[in-house]
């Protein structure tokens, strides 16, 4: 376990030894130009600096950043995925019902546990779904997920007759649940966990080696006899994992299960991945990057907003900051 | 790096351009006043935020600023949070759903922050104060009208009504319905043809309008939950050239040329309810509450809709309408 982290740190320091992070600088930028800008407390601190405000920060991204991990390992595949929002919709929708009509006989810790794995199961049989469909009849994954971005939302406002299910403030088991995932603690530190692992698997494991090289050469991974058909069934049915489960969190925070929500978020998501360097092509790209597009995402609307900046205007500086913070990385790729 | 450098740049320019200066002339003191808006996309929420900014500048004394939360409940929790951290003199919360942005007032009002609840519910007392109307009463007084206008027309409540649904779950959607539903009720010869949903958006109540012109052959009134599908009502009879045979009602009774008080003025519409913007009253007590720090609002400031038929149509216009 100490290694990797020294690695890491190696790593962030010098950059360019086989990872590009070249957006660190940019997060970097970022976080200075919020520290210079941020507006004073009475007491004279800097708003932008307290602790709550930086854990603020964290809480919020979570939710897009969880999906990002997977999509990372979609986009290296030379794939994508679409349908993350749905399926998150999906995820707080199953959570809320299994919530709110607990089956009978269960304590709650035993009904939260049913509940979050009701979730994740369906989840992730969709990302599974897309997985084998992508594999096995060989269309593209953007057309693929396309359609069940479409199919899984309409099964997420069918299940629950169009409605939100409201999960209440009371001593049931639904109010539990959300007492217990709301939490910063809890909500922040499975981002972590999960960071942890998704960095892991894809730079020390000979699957997270498989995933690059699909991406990289296809056609030389199928020569080679890479298990390319699983390799892509387990990335999609982990970008399903993940959107469940940022699904389960998105439920607890704002109490409900809502199937219009999620609308949008596979562009976050994939912007996210993008400005962390991942090449939109496959083959290259890491999870730190990822963090870090996520971040750079994250602390730059904190910013925005702590000085008060139109929201409008806030849409088109994100605009300006994706293209410029890609177009910084391919100069350097080229350098 | 050169290029981080410009991104920099970039930046830096767009918040001197846009970050607003909070120093007032004459050294009086400056209210900090935020508003979280659910979405700035509904004619009724621009309309809100045209008349808040209105009114608070009138004050002289508060910086108000709006945030949209563009209809998505984390993006508004996470703006609530933020305002938290610059501690607002008054936080105004137009809630985009009930649940979701419970907790998060809850937050604002334990840091200390007064917090009025504008318009919309949430599931537990966490403001100051809550300023709203009814959406059940205006359903019902839309009932009225559409019965007492069937009665005239045929001396007797009887006839064939053709409903334009809002979104599906929203409060709005389901109390406007159902507060017409206990009218109708009472008058058996009332007859609900169709209920089609569009979604609040005019261009969709137009499509479902027409499919139920192609199938019934005699319609008295459409009822639609807000003005908009109203007209798109009122456009797909038009097309067909059957504008003439029934009457459209519709609720929000915005002022302004694009409103719904305009459409009864040029007899597009029967009539609109007002459902009221809360906006005055919101101001007034928030005033109130930043001048004078003993007083005590009530927990709940409930406003009653309004009826605009062609007869004070234009006087309604005037009042409702605000000014640039």
């Amino acid at each position: 376990m100490k290694a990797p982290i020294k690695k890491l740190i190696r790593r962030l320091i010098h950059p360019g030894r086989g990872t590009d992070l070249s957006s660190l600088w940019g997060l970097i930028g970022i976080v200075v130009l919020a520290i210079v800008l941020s507006p004073s407390a009475s007491d004279g601190s800097r708003i932008f600096l307290q602790p709550g405000n930086l854990t603020d920060i964290l809480r919020q991204v979570t939710v897009i950043g969880i999906i990002a991990l997977a999509m990372t390992y979609v986009i290296l595949t030379a794939g994508i995925d679409l349908s993350v929002g749905s399926i998150l919709a999906l995820a707080t929708g199953v959570v809320a019902m299994v919530l709110t009509k607990p089956p009978a006989g269960l304590s709650y810790g035993y009904a939260i546990a049913w509940a979050i794995l009701a979730a994740l199961a369906a989840s992730t049989a969709v990302g599974a779904l897309n997985g084998i469909v992508i594999a096995t009849l060989g269309v593209q994954p953007f057309i693929v997920t396309l359609a069940s971005m479409i199919g899984v939302r309409g099964l997420a406002k069918w299940l629950t007759g169009n409605a939100n299910i409201d999960i209440g403030f009371g001593q049931d088991v639904a109010a539990k649940f959300a007492a217990i995932f709301h939490q910063k603690t809890i909500v922040i530190g499975s981002y972590a966990v999960l960071a942890v692992i998704f960095w892991l698997v894809l730079s020390r494991t000979v699957f997270g080696r498989h995933v690059r090289a699909i991406g990289d050469n296809e056609k030389a991974g199928r020569y080679t006899g890479l298990p390319i058909l699983s390799v892509k069934i387990w990335v999609y049915s982990l970008s399903g994992l993940l959107s469940g489960f940022a699904g389960v969190l998105y439920a607890a925070e704002n109490h409900q299960g809502n199937p219009n929500s999620g609308i949008a978020y596979e562009l976050d998501a994939i912007a996210a991945v993008v400005i962390g360097g991942t090449r939109l092509a496959g083959g290259k790209g890491t999870i730190a990057g990822t963090l870090i597009g996520t971040l750079i995402m994250g602390v730059l609307t904190n910013m925005l907003r702590l000085n008060n900046v139109d929201s409008n205007v806030e849409m088109m500086v994100k605009a300006v900051l994706i293209v410029l913070a890609v177009a910084a990385q391919g100069k350097r790729a080229a350098e | 790096m050169k290029m981080q450098a410009w991104v920099a740049g970039a930046m830096a320019l767009a918040m001197a351009g846009c970050g607003g200066s909070s120093k007032t002339a004459g050294g009086k003191k400056q209210y900090f006043v935020a508003f979280s808006q659910c979405n700035n996309a509904e004619p009724y929420r621009a309309a809100q935020n045209a008349l808040m900014t209105k009114l608070f500048a009138a004050s002289g004394d508060v910086k108000l600023v709006i945030d949209d939360a563009q209809q998505d409940n984390s993006k508004q929790i996470a703006q609530v949070e933020t305002f938290i951290r610059q501690k607002p003199d008054l936080l105004i919360v137009a809630p985009n759903e009930r649940a979701a942005l419970t907790a998060v007032m809850g937050e604002a009002a334990g840091a200390g922050i007064p917090v009025i609840c504008l318009e919309r519910d949430i599931l537990q007392p966490n403001y100051t104060t809550y300023v709203h109307s009814d959406n059940v009463e205006i359903g019902r007084m839309a009932g009225q009208f559409i019965a007492d206008y069937l009665t005239k027309k045929y001396g007797t409540a009887k006839g064939n009504v053709v409903e334009m649904r809002g979104l599906l779950g929203v409060e709005g959607e389901i109390s406007r319905e159902s507060g017409a539903q206990e009218i109708f009720k009472k008058y058996p010869g009332i007859k609900i043809l169709a209920s089609p949903v569009a979604d609040w958006l005019q261009s969709r109540a137009k499509d479902r309008m027409t499919e139920v012109l192609r199938v019934q052959p005699k319609i008295d009134v459409v009822y639609g939950h807000n003005d908009p599908m109203a007209i798109g009502a009122y456009l797909a009879a038009k097309e067909l050239g059957r504008e003439k045979q029934m009457i459209f009602v519709g609720v929000d009774g915005l002022g302004g040329p694009a409103g719904g008080i305009k459409k009864v003025m040029d007899g597009v519409l029967a009539a609109t309810f007002v459902y009221p913007l809360c906006v005055e009253k919101t101001v007034e007590v928030g005033l109130k509450m930043l001048h004078d720090r003993a007083f005590k609002p009530e927990k709940d400031y409930r406003l009653d809709p309004v009826m605009v038929t062609p007869a004070d149509a234009a006087a309604m216009y005037a009042k409702y309408t605000v000014a640039e």
